[in-house]
């Protein structure tokens, strides 16, 4: 089935979408699950292989039967990261199953949802570029850009309006207007470059990565720092113009209110892209562009649009980020665009699937904290997970040849199942049906050895 | 029988002199630099003075030789696996997994020790080879074997190591930045490297087989299996190739500063995506693209050595000088021709 026919364009764009049209969403659902079970394996095989190799005077974990000494406990360090991430709902080591002082409103729990909300929308923005064949690697950059416009603007209208709830709602408002606009002429640039100039956006985004990165860094150092402030950060905006925290503590830097606006444009993204005639342009210049340029769709101007789209996306990422979270914009900015690349292609790259994918990265990054403070396990380790599970979503004909070899389709994720997954990840060799796993989990511990 | 393999087109250096863009490129590139050295020598106290001062420095050539092996080797690499149909957008990765490597290693078995006779930093450079060769292998079965996406794939194994090399860092050393080694692979080793490699390469891929091989698997995969020739393998040793010229470039990085610096980026600093726009600057010939290489090391390495002079302008700004650099010669050369089979899976036919 060589192809000789396509272009460039078509080439590229089939690729993306190829995997995600021709395959129930059932399959589509059952791979990301799979995918993350089997990264889940790996980054076991990973902390057990360092655990061995880092030096610390007592073993936090011995191995049944061989008697050798780690480290790092790997159960630990699973039952820390998704117990934690939720505020420890589950007793771990006290009578009964469930923790009776929990309540939803603690603060890991907000930790993780305010990741979340940040998630959906660096993932909706990469979701939107993915759908239109377009490799936008550059949200990270957009988010910058955006954050900044955002603190920017809403530090210089402040003094203008008298202080009080509505005002802010004015301030939060025209703060988010600015982030959009900010990071969609970030995003305008790759687009336009891609349409009239044929430059790959893959590198494009990646060195505007770097370059908002820079720039931003030398606006707020030379010009729009904070008097006194020790790191390069602007001021703060004001408390009435930030997201408040109901019910959660301040300290988790988390609102509802941005969680339901991350909502809400879940649902109106997934209505643009399906049901609106714009929507019907990105996806068939996505899937086909040439035969979208015959049936009448501009196809550059599609391109420019939907990076355009994308980047503004990021960029209101950046707003929610410094109006939720930080209330100013500070150099170190999480990687949220990169982050935004698995949330969206966990989730098939449509809008719908954003939001649990949003979650379940939501619970990985606010689990790490816990990681960092309850383990000695470093918190890099969801950055080896995110690359993992890219990898393992990127390669769906991998889990159709193990769910052929288990026998029919038994690959499923199922309670029992997914525990004897993780059985035959800790003892290191394949059981039945999952030879394949355990093969994986060898080729990523020696790749790290 | 007619060869199927007679059509596939020989790209030779005409294919590069013959393009406009290069011929202007390399004419702005000398007329730019001639320039500046008669300013210089007319004006020595002027800003012209200073920036020929430091543009044909002997500092600013070493750290060229430096930055420029990550650069082009990897750029090399980036041709045979896109030769081959296999466009790997992990180079930065294979970079940052050999930097990283290479100097776990040299700092195991400890500096002044040796194996074999063979000194710890040199072990060290070849653990380097080995860890990107591994993970270019990970990657070849994930695209070959599994049919991923190979853009997708690759994202991946840029991430990857991106998480695992601060993750093993701070296992090792506690914290994403490993120790000095205090020692280091002098600049000429790079140089030598980098001039054998570039030659090598253009050996391999326009006298050899296998070069034809190589092209055909990513021009027209079923004329190769016609002739017999398995793709599945030519492709597994072109993105191998692609893995061990990277490990050489990265592990040169990192040993020529004896240090790996894991923070926000890594070190690597998006090299391995400059390296991809080198090749295609040079489309596809490993001559340009080691022009390429060093025109952007160059680069680097003047904004270097211009923070040093301190002059108002800010030193973060400077260093976005190459990567403004990199979009505008992107945009120029947007229109190369990419092998035609390239990105796309190719099933045998029994």
């Amino acid at each position: 089935m060589s192809r000789r026919d396509g272009g460039r364009l078509p080439t590229a764009a089939r690729r993306v979408i190829e995997p995600f049209v021709d395959r129930s969403v059932a399959e589509r659902i059952l791979i990301s699950v799979a995918a993350i079970l089997l990264s889940i394996a790996v980054g076991f095989a990973i902390v057990l292989v360092s655990g061995r190799i880092a030096e610390c005077s007592t073993a936090a974990w011995t191995m049944p039967v061989t008697g050798l000494g780690f480290c790092y406990d790997p159960f630990e360090v699973y039952a820390v990261l998704f117990n934690g991430a939720l505020g420890y709902p589950l007793a771990i080591g006290e009578p009964g199953l469930f923790n009776p002082s929990w309540t939803p409103f603690n603060l890991s729990f907000g930790l993780t949802l305010s990741e979340t909300t940040l998630l959906i929308f660096t993932g909706l923005s990469v979701a939107v570029a993915f759908r239109a064949g377009l490799f936008n690697i550059g949200t990270q950059g957009q988010l910058v850009v955006g954050a900044l416009a955002t603190a920017l603007t809403v530090l210089a209208l402040a003094p203008l309006l008298p202080p009080g709830p509505i005002s802010g709602i004015a301030l939060v408002v025209v703060g988010t207007l600015a982030g959009a606009v900010g990071g969609g002429l970030w995003g305008a640039i790759p687009g336009a470059l891609k349409a009239y100039a044929d430059a790959n956006e893959v590198i494009t985004t990646i060195m505007l990565n770097f370059v908002a990165a820079n720039v931003a860094y030398v606006l707020v150092l030379e010009v729009f720092r904070a008097e006194g402030s020790s790191v390069v950060a602007t001021r703060y905006v004001p408390e009435y113009a930030q997201f408040s925290p109901w019910l959660f503590p301040d300290s988790s830097d988390f609102a509802l209110l941005a969680l339901a606006v991350g909502v809400a444009f879940i649902g109106a993204l997934y209505y643009l892209v399906e049901h609106t005639p714009f929507g019907y342009d990105l996806r068939t210049s996505g899937v086909q562009a040439a035969a979208a340029e015959y049936g009448g769709v501009n196809a550059k101007l599609t391109t420019v649009r939907a990076m355009t789209l994308s980047g503004a996306l990021g960029g209101v990422g950046g707003a929610v980020w410094v109006l939720m979270s930080e209330g100013r914009w500070i150099e170190s900015v999480p990687d949220l665009g990169f982050d935004g690349i698995t949330v969206s292609i966990l989730a098939g790259n449509n809008p719908l699937g954003v939001l649990p994918a949003a979650f379940l990265f939501g619970v990985l990054k606010g689990g790490a904290l816990e990681i960092g403070f309850r383990t000695d396990v470093p918190t890099e380790l969801v950055g080896v997970l995110r690359g993992l599970i890219i990898l393992f979503v990127a390669m769906p004909e991998f889990f159709r040849m193990a769910g052929r070899y288990a026998g029919l389709g038994s690959s499923g994720p199922g309670g029992p199942e997914t525990t004897a997954d993780d059985s035959t990840g800790d003892d290191g060799s394949g059981g039945d049906g999952t030879t394949g796993d355990a093969g994986a989990a060898t080729r990523g511990g020696e790749a790290d050895a | 029988m007619r060869n199927p393999l007679a059509d596939v087109p020989v790209p030779l250096l005409d294919d590069l002199i013959d393009d406009d863009y290069v011929r202007s490129l390399v004419v702005g590139v000398v007329g730019t630099l001639g320039t500046l050295g008669l300013l210089g020598l007319l004006f020595p106290d002027s800003v012209a003075g200073d920036l020929a001062g430091i543009v044909f420095s002997a500092g600013t050539a070493e750290s060229t030789a430096r930055l420029a092996a990550p650069i082009v080797l990897a750029g090399l690499g980036g041709i045979f696996a896109e030769k081959s149909g296999v466009i790997n957008i992990g180079l930065e990765g294979l970079l940052i997994i050999s930097a990283f490597a290479s100097v776990y290693i040299a700092s195991v078995i400890g500096i002044g020790n040796a194996v074999l006779g063979v000194p710890a930093i040199w072990i060290g450079f070849l653990a380097g080879i080995v860890a990107s060769t591994l993970l270019a292998g990970v990657f070849a079965v994930v695209c070959i074997e599994f049919k991923a996406d190979q853009i997708i794939a690759g994202l991946a194994v840029w991430l990857i190591a991106l998480g695992l090399a601060p993750f093993m860092s701070t296992v090792f050393f506690g914290g994403v930045n490993t120790p000095n080694l205090g020692a280091s692979v002098g600049w000429r080793y790079s140089a030598t490297m980098v001039v054998i490699a570039t030659a090598a390469s253009w050996w391999t891929l326009n006298r050899t087989a296998f070069g034809k091989h190589l092209r055909a698997s990513g021009e027209n995969p079923k004329a190769l299996d016609t002739v017999g020739v398995s793709v599945s393998r030519v492709r597994y040793a072109g993105v191998l190739l692609s893995g061990v010229l990277s490990g050489v470039g990265g592990s040169a990085l990192a040993l020529s500063i004896g240090q790996f610096v894991g923070s926000g980026e890594t070190m690597v600093q998006g090299k391995g995506f400059i390296a991809i726009v080198a090749y295609l600057f040079g489309n596809y010939n490993p001559l340009g693209t080691l022009g390429a290489g060093v025109l952007f090391a160059g680069l680097d390495a003047t904004q270097i050595r211009l923070q040093q002079l301190g002059y108002a302008v800010p030193d973060t700004l400077v260093q976005t000088i190459p990567y403004v650099v990199v979009i505008v010669v992107l945009a120029l050369v947007g229109r190369t021709r990419i092998p035609a089979a390239a990105g796309d899976h190719y099933e045998t036919e029994e």
